[in-house]
């Protein structure tokens, strides 16, 4: 893998007229992802799922060029219909459209900022991330202002994908009284790609964050999704994760609170079949007094499907008053599937609420054999039932319009 | 309609029916009653399919053998179980879960599916003669229902569905008084030349509204005595021990 690195990275340097401080920085981080590697089953975060080994079984020897000169053409069949929304497009880990149509324009400022790196976190694939994602941008909200339509990010693959790793990078700052819905929309056609996304949050004080992440469309990739979110006083947070149908999908959501009254709220649905292995690992940081915290999470399981949920609620010795909740769920369907928690509780202050709780079964007989007593067949009543167990967790979603879409794509009725 | 012929039934290396017959013609209202653990709970799970049972012997359903249809193509055929423990299913929307059903039941029957306008005009007519509460209707399948809420949920979706066979098992437990007629009513409309009822309980009380035609006692397994409507009478009086 190092040749492959090594190799990719010296073209990126001569297609792209990077500055030479920029190559320092970059090469930098190619050189501690040389030295660490894909994270493993050894490294804590990683005991459920050990990327390293899922890459090298799913998807083999990696390359990493992306070819960020020819540009792709857009499918606008893939767009979602009947909710008006603004588009980033990628495709193929190249942007390929920025569009705000629907707002004012002096309201969003989009800053190419290919030449600033941030530092994530202790991770190697932030090192990845940052050596080879060679163009990002940040979307800035103007104070006060409050998109008036969500946006949606389409993250396209298709079988011309250039490089079997795809890194891609967006930033957002929502300044004093914005606010911003983001879905996040996977589409892939393309096989056996490993997408390496980073997204990092500055929430001013007062500003509201709506992510919905949504992979719901069946494929073979490999995904691997950091959201940083950095809050500020009476900020709120609000991630939806549907996680479902690629290989495997690492979802991990790192919130740090650090105003006084702010709050995140992380739900999710893990709905996966056949040998799918998806994690959601969030780290929620009260760093303030005052903040709040909140985390559903359900996993439906079937065939040899296998999921993880780490959960972890950090409270600072300032953050009295904090009030932190986190349940999950499970449904196994299957003898062979698999699901694992670990919930977390790390407190140094006295004064707090913290709770946390997780429970797993199987779909239970006798509510199947009344649903069939009254006429409906196995399928029908299994399929009221999981509906009905995924429904709160969709119900927990604040925004209708983005709840209809949702319900539309997992099949609940009303 | 229904005929059973020396059913013998086994959960777990235990014996609970044993060598049980039972004959009903259409019209019939039967009253099975018994103590604790004589099995009459068994009974109404094995005619509604429920698994996990061992059986011999025959049931036959309008000269059809029982035991080749699964749970749901029994609700097709008309057999209806009101459950003594209706479950309470989260998520789940009593209206959507009523429609899915009756439609469920009336494609089975070759009769045309009601839209959600239709089905709204006719479950709120039923509602209403039950003094169900429509509200409930737009809740979570039974959860939070009371017991007497629960079990008139039971007699409302009978109603709806217009079985030939219902079968109640102890319907009456935890009904107060006024809800006790109210369930009693929904037999009553439902009773005519055709459909018939079993309905099995513990006490007298509910058979002071529902008329049957014949009473069974079972105990340890299968009927020890049958009789017409005296023979509730006479339980309530003695007990059950006298039929020991």
């Amino acid at each position: 893998m190092k040749e492959q690195l090594q190799k990719d990275f010296n073209n990126i340097i001569k297609d792209f007229s990077l500055s030479q401080k920029d190559i320092e920085i970059k090469k930098f981080f190619l050189d501690n992802f040389i030295n660490r590697g894909f994270p493993n089953k050894k490294e804590e975060d990683w005991k459920f799922s050990d990327l390293n080994q899922i890459i090298r079984k799913n998807i083999g020897e990696l390359s990493f060029y992306s070819d960020y000169k020819s540009t792709n053409k857009v499918d606008t069949s893939i767009f979602v219909d009947g909710l008006e929304h603004n588009k980033i497009v990628f495709i193929n880990g190249r942007i390929e459209k920025i569009d705000f149509d629907y707002e004012k324009k002096d309201q969003i400022e989009i800053i190419d900022q290919s030449e600033t790196i941030n530092e994530f976190n202790n991770n190697s694939l932030s090192d990845l991330n940052n050596a080879f994602t060679n163009k990002s941008f940040k979307i800035l909200v103007k104070e006060g202002y409050q998109l008036a339509k969500p946006l949606i990010v389409y993250h396209t693959t298709n079988t011309k994908i250039w490089s079997k790793n795809i890194n891609l990078r967006l930033d957002f700052e929502l300044n004093k009284n914005s606010s911003l819905r983001i879905v996040d929309l996977f589409n892939d056609t393309s096989e056996k790609n490993f997408l390496n996304i980073f997204y990092n949050f500055e929430l001013k004080e007062n500003a509201i964050l709506k992510n919905y992440k949504i992979d719901k469309f069946e494929n073979k990739n490999i995904k691997y999704s950091f959201n940083n979110i950095d809050q500020e006083k009476n900020s709120i947070s609000e991630t939806f994760i549907l996680s479902s149908g690629s290989n495997f999908v690492k979802n991990e959501i790192n919130c740090n609170l650090k105003g006084k009254y702010s709050s995140a709220f992380v739900n999710g649905i893990l709905s996966l079949n056949n040998d799918k292995h998806h994690e959601i690992r969030s780290i929620i940081n009260h760093l303030t007094e005052n903040t709040k915290s909140y985390q559903l999470i359900k996993s439906v399981l079937e065939n040899s499907s296998k999921a993880a949920y780490q959960g972890k609620i950090f409270v600072n010795s300032k953050a009295q008053k904090t009030d932190g909740y986190q349940l999950s769920k499970a449904i196994l369907l299957n003898k062979d599937s698999e699901f694992n928690a670990k919930p977390e509780l790390e407190i140094y202050a006295d004064d707090v609420k913290c709770s946390h709780g997780s429970a797993s079964g199987s779909l239970n007989e006798d509510s199947i054999f009344y649903l069939m007593s009254r006429g409906l067949s196995y399928q029908q009543s299994r399929e009221l039932l999981i509906n009905g167990f995924l429904l709160d967790v969709v119900e927990k979603i604040t925004d209708s319009e983005i709840k209809n879409l949702i319900k539309n794509l997992i099949g609940i009725k009303e | 309609m229904l005929k059973i012929n020396n059913l013998n039934a086994t959960i777990d290396n235990k014996s609970i029916l044993k060598g049980f017959s039972l004959n009903i013609n259409p019209g019939e209202v039967h009253a099975i009653m018994g103590p604790n653990g004589s099995g009459k709970s068994t009974l109404s799970n094995i005619l509604s399919g429920k698994k996990g049972y061992e059986t011999s012997g025959e049931i036959l359903f309008e000269g059809k053998d029982l035991f080749e249809l699964e749970t749901e193509e029994r609700a097709h055929k008309g057999i209806f179980l009101a459950f003594q423990y209706p479950l309470e299913i989260p998520g789940v929307n009593t209206n959507i879960f009523l429609k899915t059903s009756l439609n469920a039941i009336r494609k089975a029957r070759g009769e045309k599916e009601l839209d959600a306008i239709e089905f709204l005009k006719l479950v709120k007519e039923k509602s209403k003669d039950l003094k169900f509460d429509e509200d409930k209707l737009n809740r979570q399948l039974n959860v939070g229902f009371s017991g007497g809420e629960k079990k008139k949920n039971e007699i409302l979706q009978m109603s709806l569905l217009a079985p030939k066979l219902s079968i109640l098992d102890e319907t009456d437990s935890g009904l107060d008084i006024d809800a006790l007629k109210i369930v009693a009513d929904g037999v009553n409309t439902l009773r005519d030349k055709k459909n018939s009822f079993l309905i099995i309980t513990h006490y007298q009380r509910l058979l002071d509204y529902i008329k049957p035609d014949f009473v069974h006692v079972l105990m340890n397994g299968k009927i020890v005595k049958s009789g017409g409507p005296d023979l509730a009478i006479e339980l309530e009086n003695k007990g059950y021990e006298n039929f020991n």
